[in-house]
């Protein structure tokens, strides 16, 4: 038995040593850094010492109404962002996945353009539009004699802002991932669909979303994450303002190790957020896994 | 088979080996660098100096290809000159303002920080009470004790000891655009051009309704009296001056904010009511200092803010041809008392922890020579100079100097040396932004504030080197 182990481990050798270096950079940069973040998270650190506190940083964390602002905008903007991303994109590929292939790659590639440049770009642009003080919607606004428009110093207008741009910026992807999926639907599916006398609404409800469903899963995952991690145009449009009303749980960990050098108090956000990304990844990862 | 089972381990094994040795190779470089043979047989020790854009040029703006690093690579080079302990090389770079916690966090956190860094010292106290910058107090000599006011060196004392070498400062003020005074019959308010004048609050309300009601819309449209600005921690000195409109200490001798009571209350509403009135610029709550300066330049607002970098870089430009020329003056934030609210930016440079002493060694020399060397010194004229020496010899090269110096009388210490300082700021503009929105009332606004304001500055105490020694 024991001989036969042996030699089973001896044939497998190569391949594990093969894997080897894949796994020390996976262990390195992934898995190290979240036990050392949460091991972070119980202490109080300085440059010259750290200093073991418990759940210090969790209470901390606890007693302040700006995490819970954080929190909850955050799963607002997963929710709303989420839900506009599959919707609509799944709407523009069952629209267009069939037509034209000239036309199809001239929607994808439109759709694609804001996805290829990057965030920072982006958000200046919203900026540039947005500022009450010079941007160029408050100017015109202004001329045409509707008062100061602030949409991003509105507590009830910067949530819908913010997700749009993010939606509009990042909605590329989810089309072309899409628009992939069901080209790659057999067509005998809508053949006979079409001999059965199908309208265009049932072809898209019974057999395009439901071919499509790993895609569906595999966007959803991808974008509550993404989503999870949003900042640079937190940063960049509105500093979490206005009075928090933006802020968001990635800016928060920010705000505590970069402005206030509060280390610990950002790795405790950080184990918070590992824990909410693996509880609404894991049911997600377990329904792929069994279709399969 | 066993032969092809080898070369297939061997190609593996050589994988990882390389990649370690990959590894390990850039791990060496670092601090190990420091100590090389370099000229004349003398170690090799090179050191990283860091400065936010204070102003351009060795001397000022005006120079060929004048940029903000000119003044430290001057300095850089007429060091590396005349050294002799070491062959030593200053490498200087610019880094922006609002990334210098960011990138001073992550090299802190890496072991890499830079070795000098030169910066208003306000925002660097934090460094002090974490450990990472240290003490200068044996690169002070009495002829600099003597030369620079007692009142700088007690904004760069912590504790016991000295962290910062003063250089310059910059004060702020309030500027304003005396075309647009004139044009809304304000003629009686201008200040002389070389004056700092100061407004009783009356006056001041007299001038911004004067500004709201009586200027020419065809020559300035959409134009304001003042500007008001709180989307980020931007210029924020300006807004804590106005809290203390009427009387507010602002702290208790403990370091603590003592802002919620009848004159904090009063003066968040006189706030309140400028912005509800329209005397600002609109969407205060999502508008920066930057925008506000920009807006003053393009001659969108009466009244803005400045200190004597910005003052000059704006008669630059208008000079330059790159923003509208105008009459620009200089005068006070108003206060209840008729005082004056003045407070100063004390610039200087500070040496950080590197854990290598021959650089620590080497980057004390060169901050000293750089803040002693009668020639470089003078660059301090871009600001205000913090010596009297230089002050007295440049005196009539600028008029404001004296001035300003008669401003000194009225300084508040604005940051009360108080640690955790710029955690202390982050929580500022959230509440002046409930306060524009109509979110918090005056007095729930201050209320606010000391308490999230206490407990920052409590939780900072626990982790400070300077409270914890």
């Amino acid at each position: 038995m024991k001989l036969r182990r042996n030699i089973y481990a001896k044939e497998n050798m190569t391949g594990y040593l093969f894997i080897l270096p894949q796994m020390l950079v996976f262990l390195m940069f992934l898995v190290y850094p979240i036990f050392e973040g949460i091991r972070l998270s119980m202490y109080r650190i300085n440059y010259q010492n750290e200093k073991f506190v418990g759940f210090e940083n969790y209470m901390i964390l606890f007693n302040d109404p700006v995490f819970f602002k954080a929190l909850i905008n955050t799963v607002v903007f997963v929710v709303f962002i989420v839900i506009l991303t599959v919707g609509f994109a799944l709407f523009v590929a069952s629209a267009v996945f069939d037509k034209n292939a000239r036309y199809v790659s001239f929607i994808r590639g439109s759709y694609y353009i804001p996805v290829m440049v990057s965030m920072v770009v982006m958000s200046m642009v919203w900026s540039f539009l947005l500022n009450p003080a010079n941007g160029l919607i408050s100017y015109f606004a202004r001329d045409m004699g509707l008062g100061a428009i602030n949409l991003l110093g509105n507590p009830k207008t910067v949530m819908p802002v913010i997700i749009f741009v993010t939606f509009a910026t990042n909605v590329g992807q989810a089309i072309i991932l899409y628009i992939a999926a069901m080209i790659g639907v057999p067509k005998d599916l809508f053949e006979a669909a079409e001999v059965d006398g199908a309208s265009r609404w049932q072809v898209i409800r019974k057999i395009l979303i439901p071919s499509v469903k790993p895609t569906t899963v595999y966007i959803t995952i991808i974008n509550i994450i993404a989503v999870l991690k949003i900042f640079v145009v937190i940063q960049l449009l509105t500093g979490g303002g206005p009075n928090n009303a933006s802020v968001t749980l990635m800016y928060y960990l920010y705000n505590n190790a970069f402005k206030y050098n509060q280390l610990g108090v950002a790795s405790a956000v950080g184990v918070i957020m590992f824990v909410i990304t693996l509880l609404l990844s894991v049911p997600q990862l377990k329904s792929m896994l069994q279709d399969k | 088979m066993i032969r092809k089972r080898l070369l297939m381990t061997t190609a593996a094994l050589m994988v990882i080996v390389s990649m370690i040795a990959g590894c390990a190779g850039n791990n060496k470089s670092g601090n190990e660098t420091a100590s090389n043979g370099g000229k004349g047989g003398k170690e090799k020790v090179e050191i990283t100096a860091w400065l936010t854009p204070q102003w351009k040029g060795v001397l000022d703006a005006t120079e060929q290809g004048a940029d903000y690093d000119s003044f430290l690579k001057h300095a850089a080079e007429k060091f590396v000159a005349q050294y002799d302990k070491y062959d030593a090389n200053v490498k200087v770079e610019v880094i922006a303002g609002d990334q210098r916690d960011q990138l001073l966090n992550v090299n802190l956190s890496s072991n890499t920080p830079p070795d000098v860094f030169f910066e208003s010292v306000f925002p660097m106290g934090d460094y002090v009470h974490r450990g990472a910058i240290v003490p200068l107090t044996d690169i002070i000599d009495d002829e600099a004790k003597n030369d620079i006011d007692q009142s700088f060196w007690e904004a760069v004392t912590f504790g016991e000891d000295i962290y910062f070498y003063p250089f310059q400062h910059n004060p702020g003020t309030l500027v304003y655009n005396a075309d647009m005074f004139r044009a809304a019959g304000l003629d009686n308010f201008i200040g002389g051009e070389n004056e700092i004048k100061t407004w009783t609050m009356d006056e001041y309300q007299q001038i911004l309704d004067a500004l709201k009601s009586n200027l020419p819309k065809d020559k300035y449209p959409n134009a304001y009296p003042m500007a008001l600005y709180a989307v980020n921690n931007q210029g924020d000195t300006w807004n804590l001056a106005y809290l203390r409109t009427f009387g507010s200490p602002f702290f208790d001798n403990e370091g603590n904010i003592v802002l919620d009571d009848e004159k904090g209350a009063k003066a968040a509403a006189w706030l309140k009511k400028l912005y509800d009135g329209g005397y600002t610029n609109p969407g205060a709550e999502s508008v920066s200092s930057n925008d506000a300066n920009a807006m003053f330049q393009n001659q969108q607002l009466g009244i803005s803010f400045t200190n004597p970098i910005l003052f000059s870089n704006m008669k630059t430009n208008m000079e330059n041809g790159t923003s509208p020329k105008f009459d620009v003056r200089l005068a006070n934030i108003p206060s209840e008392s008729g005082d004056p609210l003045s407070f100063t930016y004390v610039v200087g440079a500070s040496v950080f922890q590197s854990g290598n002493d021959k650089k620590m060694e080497v980057a004390k020399d060169f901050v000293k020579f750089f803040s002693t060397d009668p020639e470089l010194v003078k660059s301090s004229k871009n600001g205000i100079p913090v010596r009297s020496s230089v002050a007295e010899e440049l005196k009539d090269e600028n008029p404001l100097f004296a001035a300003y110096d008669a401003n000194s009388q009225y300084l508040f210490n604005f940051t009360g040396n108080v640690p955790g300082y710029s955690q202390l700021r982050e929580v500022l503009y959230p509440e002046l932004q409930a306060l524009y929105l109509g979110q918090k009332t005056p007095e729930q606004m201050v209320k606010d504030y000391q308490v999230s304001g206490n407990k920052v500055i409590e939780q900072n105490k626990a982790g400070s080197v300077i409270y914890n020694k």
